[in-house]
């Protein structure tokens, strides 16, 4: 297992709406799911996940509907809507911008400046 | 946005669901998480153990999903309503007082907005009424007579500066002109003036008011009907079947809103029509404030108005209103400068007789809110009554935060324990501010309901004429966010001070102050002072207010009249509305006036076209032979016997008489003002006046009487005998033995028995008619007083609330002077010097701010100027020992403290 790193402030909503983009996931789902996709590089705290998810939700960017989970349990399952694909998107554009600049000001090297 | 408003509605509506849901969910997640480690190995409990660990503590992230919903703020929202509401009901004289002060500053300030909204800011319910234009003229006025000469004038004209005069009617030949050929506006529309007018419809005969419109009235307006059809351009043709479009209130009022009416006969002034539609509802006419009840097409019914045969086809009869409908994107002034040229050729085209005005300048109004008689007439004490309520809704503010700033001195223990709890100082401040809220809110939703049940009586109470004042007084959205509007300023103002001041509150000093009852130095307590002199300030402009227009009032009571006002009845008539005329007319009101002379307990009486102190009178320029001045002279046509009935002294000569009839020479009656205009000291009597084309001999001469307004000196006035100068109106006044009012029922019988078919109407007592002409002033005199008194009593209260306060806060003190011998007069001082200082300071402000502001209301004063010193005095004076009366009752209970009981409470 890969040494874990902090999220960055921010950052949750981001993974969230990625997570979620993939397909309708439960709560516990999302959680599941972010260490796949992220091979469990971020450290995301449970129970901090929930008030994240109640925010999208409010803002309009993940509808939400109760189901029933694979081990037939009843639970709320989560979706992107128009509006959070959209916010997915310019989010997204917006964090790989931010990481170009990064890598960029980071490789730069003394004859460059 | 509206995601966000779902959201948060939904969390709100469905409280309890929203709660079960968030438990479920996170119980799922800690469930799926034991399982999870379940399936790595570990037995239940561990795992379960693990779950709980990773997750943190469920309630934690529970809050922070409510908060997500902003849920939170609605939930401390829900406590510091609790608690306010309970700190309420723990203090019901405050909660009380401060609700009735409330709920009367609020109320009274949402009534007057109804009445502003309905006179001045409601516009004609039609669509787009902005586009509506009327045309008025103005003409030098050189002289008044040769400018009437020929011209047969009826409606307003009013003088434009010292020589020019205005006026909004025209003839019916350049009404047609401008219509026929405009280009700015889509439609010209040529109306009557609204005109009293005899209705009968299935046997019942009743007085209405009619308009005469032309054809492309409705459609040009635009109005709508509620059933059948409107006028329109065929029905105003010479030759058409007469028909008639009802007013709604009319029809519901008169004819119980039977939908079976289409069709039906009307007869208008004795002319039968045809009922062919109701006008759309809310539609109440052009004239703000006056119901018409009846729309008739204007040429076929002009005879039934007017009884100048060629009215329409001639340039002499200057009757019609014209209002205008721009077209879209054309300029008001392009239609002006039109119109003008229209009018201009036409005049020009068909010269009459006497060159009439010559060559008028036309201008161009807004008509957005219809015919602005009533803008006029009520904007200014509209305006007052606003400055009026305005200040009693300071003073309430000031009073207000004056008493939540003492319980908010007085709960500095309970604020500074919060505190130290660990409330924020923000949500202090919320928790004082929504108290604050909470009152105004109660004191509010009282006001509000009653300025909503009192609603309809507010016109009445304006209204100077006889007839009654229909405005629309229903709720629209001005109304609705102007009464939103004061309670925020209200909430605001009375809660800003004292939520500020909640939280200055030092931890540890304010317990261990508490504590000890306050025994250091006490802050100074300014601001409570500085709201207490604000408070004397508004109370003072209101009490010289309102002494101003009490004073007003009895100066106008006592004003000499010049004639007896007691034991007088009147009543008038109007024959020519059932086809009475000339020979006929004159008969009819002979014999009403032997009728009713005859009737036992009338001592006397007579006739007149005016009542005295009507408000109307008819003028004309009088012309001593030989000399060139026209004398402008009001002109009473009376009955023999009239000075006897009225009580006008009779100085020289003799009174009309029964001699003096239609065959017989003219004669006239000359008061005392006209005598010395046209002859100075020489002798009237028996000399001759022009009046108009007619040479009249002076029989008598008269003492001067107030006329037509008791505001206006005696003008010259010519009395010359009705029955030389037939009137179609005819107001009958009758002396008697004993009240008059109790004559009103034999009265209506003799009258009935004599002429069934022609009713008499506005029957009152010359009392009664006096006290509805100063009806406004004493309005005002009531009203202003009323919350003077109220205003006053408000500061008291404060003065004393604020003293009770201190001395609470300086029992020690106090306690240890008195134990080193303090005599009680010197505590009595000690506490009396602290009011001094801010109501002397109040009282200098008010009197500057009177100086200032009473210059507003000048014209509507009688007899007095706004400076008046007297009244000034007096309210001063009252004020200032209110003042000392409201400091003296804490004072005097300081002084009476038992030391040693204080002491030991140390």
């Amino acid at each position: 297992m890969p040494p874990r790193a902090e999220l960055l402030p921010g950052t949750l909503d981001l993974l969230i709406l990625k997570a979620v983009s993939l397909g309708p996931l439960h709560g516990y789902g999302v959680l599941l799911r972010i260490e796949q996709i992220t091979d469990g590089a971020l450290l995301v705290e449970q129970g901090a996940l929930y008030p994240a998810l109640f925010r999208l939700e409010h803002k309009g960017w993940l509808s939400s509907e109760w189901g029933v989970s694979d081990n037939n349990r009843r639970a709320k399952f989560y979706q992107l809507t128009a509006a959070g694909r959209r916010q997915l998107k310019s989010e997204a554009e917006g964090w790989q911008r931010l990481v170009d600049a990064m890598a960029s000001a980071l490789g730069a090297r003394r004859e460059e400046a | 946005m509206w995601a966000r408003l779902r959201s948060r509605a939904r969390a709100l509506l469905g409280r309890r669901r929203f709660e079960d849901d968030l438990a479920d969910e996170l119980a799922f997640h800690l469930q799926a998480r034991t399982d999870h480690w379940i399936a790595q190995g570990m037995n239940r409990s561990e795992a379960a153990r693990r779950a709980r660990l990773e997750f943190g503590s469920p309630d934690k992230h529970a809050e922070a999903c409510r908060e997500s919903r902003g849920l939170r703020l609605v939930d401390e929202l829900a406590a510091d309503l609790r608690y306010g509401l309970r700190q309420l009901r723990r203090a019901p004289a405050f909660t009380l007082v401060a609700t009735l002060t409330l709920a009367l500053a609020i109320g009274a300030n949402a009534a007057i907005f109804s009445l502003v909204d309905a006179v001045l800011i409601k516009t004609l319910p039609v669509a787009e009424p902005q586009q509506l234009r009327q045309l008025s003229w103005v003409a030098a006025r050189n002289d008044t007579t040769s400018l009437w000469n020929g011209i047969w004038y009826n409606g307003n004209s009013t003088l434009r500066g010292p020589s020019e005069l205005a006026g909004t009617s025209f003839s019916y030949l350049t009404c047609d002109a401008i219509r026929r050929n405009t280009i700015s506006f889509s439609n010209v529309l040529c109306l009557g003036h609204i005109e009293q007018v005899n209705l009968s419809v299935g046997g019942r005969a009743m007085l209405g008011r009619g308009q005469l419109v032309s054809g492309n009235f409705f459609r040009g307006l635009p109005l709508g009907v509620h059933i059948g059809r409107p006028i329109g351009p065929d029905d105003d043709r010479t030759g058409q079947a007469p028909v008639a479009v009802l007013g709604y209130g009319f029809w519901e009022r008169a004819l119980g809103g039977d939908a079976g009416v289409l069709g039906r006969s009307l007869t208008v002034n004795g002319v039968a029509v045809t009922i062919v539609g109701v006008a759309a509802r809310g539609f109440t006419g052009l004239q703000p404030g006056e119901v018409t009840d009846v729309f008739l097409p204007l040429v076929p019914l002009q005879p039934a108005f007017y009884s100048e045969p060629d009215m329409l086809a001639s340039q002499r009869y200057w009757n019609w209103l014209v209002v205008g409908r721009l077209k879209a994107g054309a300029e008001p002034e392009h239609a002006r400068q039109e119109s003008q040229q229209l009018l201009r050729q036409e005049l020009r085209a068909r010269p009459t007789s006497a060159t009439p005005l010559d060559m008028p300048r036309l201008e161009i109004a807004e008509f957005d809110h219809g015919f602005d008689r009533l803008r006029e007439s009520f904007g200014k004490p509209l305006r007052v009554l606003g400055l009026i309520v305005g200040a009693v809704l300071l003073i309430a503010c000031a009073n207000i935060a004056g008493l939540l700033l003492t319980r908010a001195s007085a709960r500095q223990r309970e604020f500074a324990t919060r505190l130290s709890l660990g409330a924020g100082r923000g949500r202090l401040v919320r928790q004082v501010l929504t108290e604050s809220a909470l009152l105004v809110g109660l004191g509010g939703a009282v006001g509000l309901a009653l300025a909503f049940a009192l609603r309809h009586a507010l016109p009445a109470a304006l209204n100077e004429s006889p007839d009654p004042l229909m405005l629309d007084m229903s709720a629209d959205v001005w109304l609705i966010v102007y009464s939103g509007a004061i309670c925020a300023f209200t909430a605001l103002a009375c809660g800003v001070l004292p939520a500020l001041r909640a939280p200055r509150v030092g931890l540890r000093p304010a317990i261990a102050r508490a504590a000890s009852a306050n025994t250091t130095a006490a802050p100074r307590f300014w601001t409570g002072k500085a709201l207490v002199a604000v408070q004397v300030t508004i109370s003072l402009l209101l009490l010289v207010g309102a002494g101003l227009f009490v004073r007003t009032l009895s100066n106008l009571r006592g004003e000499a009249l010049g004639f007896r006002a007691d034991h007088l009845l009147l009543f008038e008539m109007n024959g020519t509305l059932n086809g009475y005329k000339d020979d006929r007319l004159q008969r009819l009101y002979d014999e009403v006036y032997a009728g009713v002379a005859a009737i036992p307990g009338v001592t006397s009486a007579s006739v007149s076209r005016w009542g005295l102190l009507s408000g109307n009178a008819t003028s004309d320029g009088v012309t001593v032979p030989g000399k060139k001045d026209a004398i402008h002279t009001a002109v009473h046509n009376v009955f023999p016997g009239y000075f006897k009935t009225m009580g006008v002294a009779l100085l020289l000569g003799r009174d009309i008489g029964d001699t003096d009839t239609a065959t017989a020479p003219l004669v006239a009656v000359v008061n005392r003002s006209l005598t010395v205009k046209a002859f100075g000291a020489e002798p009237a009597v028996g000399r001759t006046l022009q009046l108009g084309d007619k040479t009249v001999t002076i029989v008598g001469l008269a003492a001067d009487v107030r006329f037509d307004d008791i505001r206006a000196q005696p003008q010259p006035t010519i009395y010359i005998p009705f029955r030389q100068h037939g009137q179609h109106v005819a107001t009958f006044a009758l002396r008697t033995a004993a009240n008059p009012a109790d004559l009103i029922p034999v009265v209506e019988k003799a009258v009935a028995r004599i002429a069934p078919e022609v009713p008499p109407y506005n029957v009152r007592t010359q009392e009664q008619q006096i006290e509805d002409a100063v009806r406004r002033e004493r309005l005002f005199a009531s009203l202003v007083s009323g919350f003077a008194v109220v205003g006053a009593l408000l500061a008291c209260l404060g003065i004393y609330g604020t003293l009770a306060y201190s001395v609470a806060r300086r029992t020690s003190e106090i306690g240890l002077r008195v134990a080193l011998g303090a005599r009680s007069a010197s505590v009595v001082w000690l506490i009396l010097r602290e009011s001094v200082w801010p109501v002397v300071a109040g009282l200098v402000a008010g009197l500057a701010g009177a100086l200032a502001l009473t210059r507003l209301i000048e014209s509507m004063l009688f007899g007095l100027t706004p400076q008046d010193p007297i009244t000034y005095g007096i309210a001063a004076a009252l004020l200032l020992a209110s003042a000392i009366v409201a400091a003296w009752i804490p004072s005097r209970r300081a002084a009476q403290l038992d030391p040693m009981t204080v002491l030991r409470c140390e």
